[in-house]
């Protein structure tokens, strides 16, 4: 099922959204400061549905309720750390209160920026996103599910946060997918399932892959939209014995707290093992160096499974 | 132009409703809203802003951007006076069977945006007179922000903006009444020169007495047909709590409505309210 991609999951989506912005002279990006290859044939070929407010996040958020509020389908464009936290509470008003529709599109999820130096991560976004009520959190893990993303955004009226990772990941989904569910059970299991988002689906899958190998079947699902969970979320998580949440993200508040939720609220009969972060980290050598003194990486994952 | 003796009647009818509100209420910033009593008169009954009471949602309509939310019982009380909605909305101000509360909010009819954290409803007024240059529509976007407001650096993001973009569709009004919570501005972070800050930041800037009709409409006349190629600006000199002596100049008085004695006081005050000057 897995291929390369060529395309980031950023470049899939604002693809996709110069598409739609052809048709639909509403479609309004409106960025801090914050470029893309796939941006520059937007600023060109369509200049008045492009907007700069320079490095200036509640402003972003501002400007975009405003147009929002006249009828143009905004997306709010910035690195995700900044996108997120400096501007939250724009987002809380305008967005969460006023259910003004601005789409707020987010880049680098995580470690994204791996050695940018943690001012760069995006550790804490799941955590303070959806403490709010009346905001979607779609979280992509490939570019064929972003680009998608890019439809079902613009054909929603609610606001949306979308947080995209910046690496190139290799694809998972094909064309025929809806992502109407919420969730894909990519590979079934027997008692243990890891539940991922973003680019640790992958090494979710690394890690099912290295252990089916050995014998042992685990489950693995995609939890592509953070926020609603899907109703049916809860009778996949029931039929496996453990669930392991694995995120590039602050355990407070995140993957591993919502899937918590799940179980208390449901009664479900199943256990968690959350694995996550707990810090921020000064730490450089690449994302994968980062993730492995976490003990977030693939190895450590399949040694914490073991020892369940 | 409208006539000064009727706006001078309008304004004292709005701010007995406001002070009857607040006080029946036990709540409500009412020096906040006293200090633009007088612009809010003026752009909602001096023949500036376009509206339909009955049809608040127009679409070719001035837009007015509450951006001092606190400020709400003065646009309550305006609107309900204009048959936006029933006047009786107004005695259930902050009551649990009421509509709306000492904050701004944005499913009351006639009102654009919720706001009370100050600071950001400005960007949004921006973002609305953005629109309206995108898609070629005339209405304007008028903007009334808080002295105290100008502290948050996303009002000067917006200011920023606006004048790249050449709003010239934009026109905010500073309630410039010299007090914060807690102290004067002065005395707190000093805030002048504004004028000269706004100009810098490429708007262009009237300084006027905020209670006087004559300069209010002279600031704002052929507002819609002037050429201007900047936003404008409207420093609007005021005095917070202005009418009720005991009440004018006290930052202590932010957030109250008075109550016993001094509901009484400030009533009778209001009634022998003359001088606008």
């Amino acid at each position: 099922m897995t291929s390369s991609s060529t395309t980031s999951m950023r470049d899939a989506f604002l693809t996709r959204l110069y598409q739609l912005g052809k048709q639909d002279r509403n479609v309004v990006i409106v960025s801090a400061d914050f470029g893309a290859p796939a941006l520059d044939i937007i600023r060109l070929d369509l200049a008045s549905q492009f907007v700069n407010v320079g490095i200036a996040e509640q402003n972003m958020i501002a400007i975009a309720s405003g147009l929002a509020l006249e009828g143009k389908k905004p997306y709010a464009f910035a690195i995700a750390p900044f996108a997120t936290s400096r501007c939250h509470e724009f987002t809380k008003v305008d967005l969460s209160l006023m259910k003004i529709p601005v789409r707020i599109l987010g880049v680098g999820a995580g470690f994204s920026y791996d050695d940018s130096g943690p001012t760069h991560h995006t550790t804490e976004d799941i955590a303070i996103m959806r403490a709010l009520p009346n905001l979607e959190i779609l979280c992509p893990a490939d570019s064929i599910a972003s680009a998608k993303f890019a439809d079902i955004s613009y054909n929603s009226d609610k606001p949306m946060y979308i947080r995209l990772d910046r690496k190139i990941l290799p694809q998972i989904y094909d064309e025929s997918e809806s992502f109407q569910e919420g969730f894909k059970e990519l590979k079934k299991g027997e008692e243990i399932c890891i539940i991922s988002t973003g680019n640790m689906v992958h090494t979710a899958l690394e890690v099912q892959k290295k252990l089916e190998i050995e014998g042992k079947r685990i489950g693995v699902i995609d939890l592509y939209r953070l926020k609603p969970i899907s109703h049916d979320l809860k009778k996949v998580l029931s039929n496996y014995k453990m669930i392991v949440s694995l995120e590039e993200h602050i355990l407070d508040g995140g993957l591993g707290s919502i899937i918590s939720e799940i179980i208390t609220d449901n009664n479900l009969k199943v256990n968690l093992k959350r694995i996550g972060l707990t810090k921020y980290i000064y730490a450089y050598g690449g994302r994968e160096n980062i993730q492995k003194i976490c003990a977030i990486d693939a190895d450590s994952v399949i040694k914490c499974i073991k020892n369940l | 132009m409208e006539n000064i003796e009727y706006l001078k009647e309008k304004a004292k009818e709005i701010k007995e409703l406001t002070l009857n509100m607040c006080i029946n209420a036990c709540t409500g910033h009412v020096t906040s809203s006293f200090s633009c009593v007088e612009i809010l008169t003026a752009l909602y009954h001096g023949k500036i802003m376009r509206y339909d009471a009955k049809n608040p949602k127009w679409e070719g309509r001035d837009r007015f951007i509450l951006s001092k939310g606190q400020a709400s019982p003065i646009l309550y009380a305006v609107l309900a006076n204009n048959g936006f909605f029933p006047k009786e909305w107004l005695n259930k101000f902050c009551c649990a069977d009421g509509k709306f509360g000492v904050h701004l909010q944005n499913d009351i009819p006639g009102v654009e945006i919720t706001s009370g954290s100050l600071g950001q409803g400005f960007g949004v007024a921006v973002g609305i007179a953005l629109a309206a240059k995108m898609d070629r529509k005339d209405y304007l976007t008028f903007a009334m922000l808080g002295d105290g407001e100008c502290y948050e650096g996303s009002i000067w993001e917006a200011a920023m903006f606006a004048a790249h973009n050449r709003l010239n569709n934009l026109v905010a009004i500073i309630d410039r009444n010299w007090l914060c919570v807690t102290d004067f501005t002065e005395n707190l972070v000093k805030l002048n020169p504004l004028d000269k800050k706004f100009e810098a930041f490429g708007w262009e800037v009237k300084t006027i007495n905020g209670h006087n009709f004559e300069e209010i409409l002279e600031a704002l006349k052929d507002i819609r047909s002037r050429k201007r190629d900047k936003p404008y600006l409207i420093i609007a000199d005021t005095v917070k709590g202005k009418g009720v002596s005991f009440m004018q100049y006290k930052p202590l008085w932010h957030g109250l409505a008075p109550s016993g004695d001094n509901a009484e006081n400030a009533k009778k005050e209001l009634k022998c309210e003359v001088n606008y000057d």
